[in-house]
């Protein structure tokens, strides 16, 4: 029979990626949305190892989950964190 | 209350999406998902990538992604490097005439633990991602790849030990804005290295040009004593890893510097327009 | 009953189409300049996926990335490998696609702390109200 659970693993990782960008859209803690988004960067990342791309993911880990909240935290740092106060 | 209304919006999202794949799948598509066969494009792509009896039409480089990069579809890049200089020029621009010039001593910073962690690992970020650039044309990898993650050291060394720690080293902004300028020469030569070699003997060649094509006997060669280098792939990749690199540590510097700094240039700046 | 490869394969793709929508929902609806970058990189790394799902294949036992690995080939070997390989071309675009999308997403930053420091906050209600 043919292998399934590469599909199987890709399928999880799509449906926990739609778990992860509504938390992040939600919340209203500016630390936690930007947490949520890496976590959201690692599950895509898995999704391109199972599409067999491993050019995207050496580009894609640093970018997504080092570069991106690493930036965001100094942003939320000198303005503010709390989304919809003064 | 907020949480049940959360995971209640959650799980009929789930069930919406697969509930909706179900009814994709027994509808029909037109076509069988995921395709047997790839486009002929992407067949002329595989069978020409590293082709010893079609030479005059391959490029000579196993790793089909970074020759469609660097020597099928060049000119994009070339471009695409120009978007990104400029996205740092409009950031230097907006954050000038800032002045911060402080001693460093040993209060600044994070701990003592901190430290000497950060002191073992930033060798290995730099070292593995030398080694990424390197191999761009046998492996995947390359310039970006590489680049990217040699642009994580600097930026670990700027949150655990602090902003006045690079300027004693002697990284401050416009060196670091020297060695990305030297990146985009190396880019800029190599493409048009074997364009002038052409010229000096005399035959007909394009620019961004890497192996001998239909009307052009001339071209870098793909392999030493028995190593495949790839013609201008390796000449490409190295460039592209010292610019990507230094323009990242640029914007870093930039975001660090402390918020009492900036306050007086822009109170000053204020004043003389008001 | 439907073929379960096509069906998770399916799936895959129909929730890249959901996160493209709860992404636009974020940027268009959340006052927050910060969470508007938050949702915007979401969305460019969402579409990135697709154009990458785009270029699968379909192989027996399971397809192999677009790397050549038996040196020097013969003529056998590159049959073999066109047959099994996925498509280079979309992975190609979609690097320069983040690169680009990573250097607009740090402009947009730099703006964001620029705007702070002039008028005190980042809700776009009390920004448009500011005006006169």
């Amino acid at each position: 029979m043919t292998y399934i659970l590469p599909y199987i693993l890709m399928a999880l990782a799509a449906l926990g990626s739609i778990v992860a960008v509504y938390l992040a859209i939600i919340e209203k803690d500016l630390l936690k949305a930007a947490l949520f988004s890496a976590i959201q960067s690692t599950l895509y990342a898995l999704l391109y190892y199972l599409l067999m791309a491993p050019d995207i993911v050496l580009t894609y880990i640093p970018v997504a989950v080092g570069l991106y909240p690493a930036v965001l935290i100094f942003l939320i740092k000198k303005t503010e964190r709390y989304e919809g106060e003064s | 209350m907020r949480r049940i209304l959360h995971v209640v919006i959650i799980s009929s999202v789930i069930a919406f999406t697969v509930l909706a794949a179900y009814a994709l799948c027994v509808g029909g598509l037109g076509y069988e998902l995921p395709p047997i066969e790839p486009r002929t494009l992407a067949k002329i792509y595989l069978s020409t990538t590293f082709n010893p009896s079609l030479r005059i039409l391959s490029a000579m480089a196993p790793e089909a992604v970074t020759a469609i990069v660097w020597d099928y579809r060049g000119l994009d890049t070339v471009f695409e490097t120009t978007v990104l200089y400029l996205a740092i020029i409009a950031s230097i621009a907006i954050m000038r005439g800032i002045e911060h010039h402080e001693p460093y001593d040993e209060k600044k910073g994070m701990s003592i633990i901190g430290k000497t962690a950060t002191k073992i690992i930033v060798p290995f970020i730099v070292g593995v991602a030398g080694a990424i650039a390197l191999h761009g044309h046998l492996t995947p990898g390359g310039g970006f790849q590489g680049g990217a993650t040699a642009a994580v050291a600097p930026l670990l060394v700027l949150v655990i030990f602090s902003v006045y720690f690079l300027e004693g080293i002697g990284l401050t902004k416009n060196r670091a804005l020297v060695l990305r300028s030297t990146g985009l020469l190396g880019v800029g030569i190599t493409s048009f290295i074997v364009f002038m070699i052409a010229l000096i003997k005399g035959f007909n060649a394009f620019i961004l040009q890497n192996q001998p094509k239909p009307y052009s006997p001339i071209g870098l060669p793909y392999a030493f004593n028995g190593n495949i280098i790839g013609g201008t792939l390796l000449l490409f990749n190295i460039s592209e890893m010292l610019a990507v690199a230094a323009g990242f540590t640029i914007l870093f510097i930039l975001l660090a510097i402390p918020e009492e700094k900036v306050k007086k240039v822009i109170s000053s700046q204020g004043e003389s327009h008001g | 009953m439907v073929n379960i490869v096509v069906y998770l394969f399916t799936i895959v793709i129909m929730s890249m189409f959901v996160n493209i929508a709860l992404a636009l929902y974020g940027i268009l609806a959340r006052p927050s300049l910060i969470k508007k970058i938050i949702a915007l990189t979401i969305l460019g790394d969402s579409a990135n996926t697709l154009a990458i799902i785009v270029g699968y294949r379909f192989a027996e036992p399971y397809p192999s990335p677009p790397v050549l690995t038996k040196l020097p080939p013969s003529k056998s070997d590159i049959q073999n490998f066109v047959s099994v390989a996925v498509d280079p071309l979309p992975q190609a675009l979609v690097l320069t696609a983040i690169v680009i999308g990573l250097a607009v997403t740090l402009f947009l930053v730099f703006l964001t702390i620029q705007v702070y420091r002039l008028y005190g906050t980042t809700d776009v209600r009390k920004i448009a109200k500011l005006r006169g």
